[in-house]
């Protein structure tokens, strides 16, 4: 090989390392040297409000609420844990003209999407004034935002008291269940650490499509609902999914584990990296799907 | 003759079942732990504690809290799930250093009252008892078990 020939070469494979360095690997300036951090759950604390009620009064006319909800968030500060606070994100909403009074109802739902959070803790604080004496009693709940998968649930007591002084128990009521409720909450995560984090599946078609549950395609010819569920059965986090419902035009797997981790390279798993796996599954039944996620939520529809 | 020989036996028998049932002896009781009180990340329990004396006693008392703590749950208490599971052979086995250690002294560290709450009592065998109010900082404990990954942090 002559001089010039080994130039070429050269110069060639060092063109084609700097176009995989500016393509795909890290910048210097984000570098972190290998390491890798879980990525947490976004957890917001809400008031609960009845069906019609208005969720900006319901927190700005009611000191008790507020409190309750400070507390919470204490609570999971203590454990070193940060929250998405809910009346900045409420604040953010109303400057950016987000609410108006005729979709009240949808109007918590609309927070939960905007702050992005997956998980939710919704506090009631109920007020019980008595002659033996005045207590606050306190519900609280947490859900994941995407499946409504419930991850604790405790009741809280301030005790009677003779006194006029809510705030503070309304403090005492959420002392009194905090702890239980953030290791009850603990231990469910721990469960989706080990068992995989839950997503939703969603397969349908395009108006237009020539394509049914029922039709046969692949290779083999199977029906395509059961291609889909062969493919789950391979790819679900420890084979761990079920299916809500099949029918000739739509295929729901309401609960599909995913690991938090890619268990080949130990980095962080999530949703869309999911999706594109199925994405490339129908890709390869010869099928034109479009994806959307939402959340937790995999929507695909073939055209 | 031989119907007297059998009442004095008898009553011999009898006196015997009295005299030990006054005595101050008493069978080994487990190491039971109850909850108190609670208080800002601070947990109250009275634990009974076995020993050859009153300081091996109150030793065996605090041992009882913090593993009642650790590996079984506090019922009554905000601590009602165990701190670190309820397979405590296992646990241990997992995070051996880390419990030698502890036992052989950090603990102490997160004791931050230990009052004996009665006389100490004989028991059979020359071992005597005793219940103590330990108080513990839960908030630290946990950190440290945080921080020694032995439990998780919250969240995933």
């Amino acid at each position: 090989m002559t001089m010039k020939i080994r130039f070429y070469i050269l110069s060639l494979l060092l063109l084609q390392a700097g176009i995989f360095n500016i393509a795909f690997c890290q910048n210097t300036s984000t570098n972190s040297g290998g390491q890798i951090v879980t990525v947490q759950p976004k957890i917001m604390v809400i008031p609960y409000t009845k069906e019609g009620e208005d969720l900006r009064t319901v927190l700005e006319n009611d000191e008790n609420k507020r409190i309750a909800i400070a507390k919470i968030k204490e609570g999971f500060d203590s454990r070193g844990f940060t929250t998405v606070d809910f009346i900045a994100k409420l604040k953010a909403a109303k400057d950016n003209n987000l609410f108006t009074s005729e979709n009240q109802s949808d109007l918590k739902s609309q927070i939960i999407q905007m702050s992005g959070a997956d998980v939710y803790v919704q506090a009631e604080v109920i007020v019980e004034k008595g002659q033996s004496g005045n207590s606050v009693k306190l519900i609280l709940t947490a859900f994941e935002a995407s499946t409504g998968n419930s991850l604790s649930n405790k009741v809280g007591e301030s005790g009677k008291f003779y006194t006029d002084d809510f705030n503070k128990l309304a403090s005492k009521a959420v002392e009194s269940c905090i702890e239980d409720f953030l290791s009850v909450m603990q231990i469910k995560f721990t469960d989706i650490v080990n068992n995989g984090k839950s997503v939703i599946v969603d397969v349908s078609f395009d108006a237009g499509s020539q394509y049914k549950m029922s039709s046969e395609i692949g290779s083999d010819g199977l029906p395509l609902s059961d291609q889909i569920e062969m493919w789950m059965e391979k790819n679900a986090f420890k084979n761990n999914y079920h299916i809500q419902g099949t029918t000739d035009l739509r295929m729901i797997f309401d609960d599909v584990r995913i690991p938090l981790k890619d268990q080949a390279t130990g980095n962080n798993y999530n949703p869309n990296k999911f999706a594109l796996e199925l994405f490339k599954f129908f890709k390869g039944l010869g099928l034109q799907p479009a994806k959307d996620i939402k959340s937790s939520t995999i929507y695909l529809t073939i055209k | 003759m031989r119907t007297k020989k059998n009442i004095c036996s008898f009553a011999a028998l009898i006196l015997v079942f009295i005299f030990n049932s006054c005595s101050t002896s008493k069978s080994l009781p487990s190491g039971e732990v109850n909850y108190l009180s609670s208080n800002d990340g601070a947990i109250t329990m009275r634990a009974i504690g076995i020993g050859n004396n009153e300081s091996e006693a109150i030793t065996d008392a605090i041992y009882n809290a913090f593993d009642v703590l650790l590996f079984r749950g506090l019922p009554e208490s905000e601590q009602k799930n165990a701190l670190v599971g309820t397979n405590e052979n296992e646990e241990r086995g997992k995070h051996k250093d880390y419990f030698e250690g502890f036992y052989k002294g950090r603990y102490k560290s997160f004791v931050m009252s230990s009052i004996p709450s009665s006389d100490l009592i004989k028991y059979n065998g020359g071992k005597k008892g005793i219940a103590v109010d330990v108080k513990i900082n839960t908030v630290a404990l946990r950190k440290d078990l945080e921080q020694n990954d032995i439990i998780r942090k919250f969240g995933f």
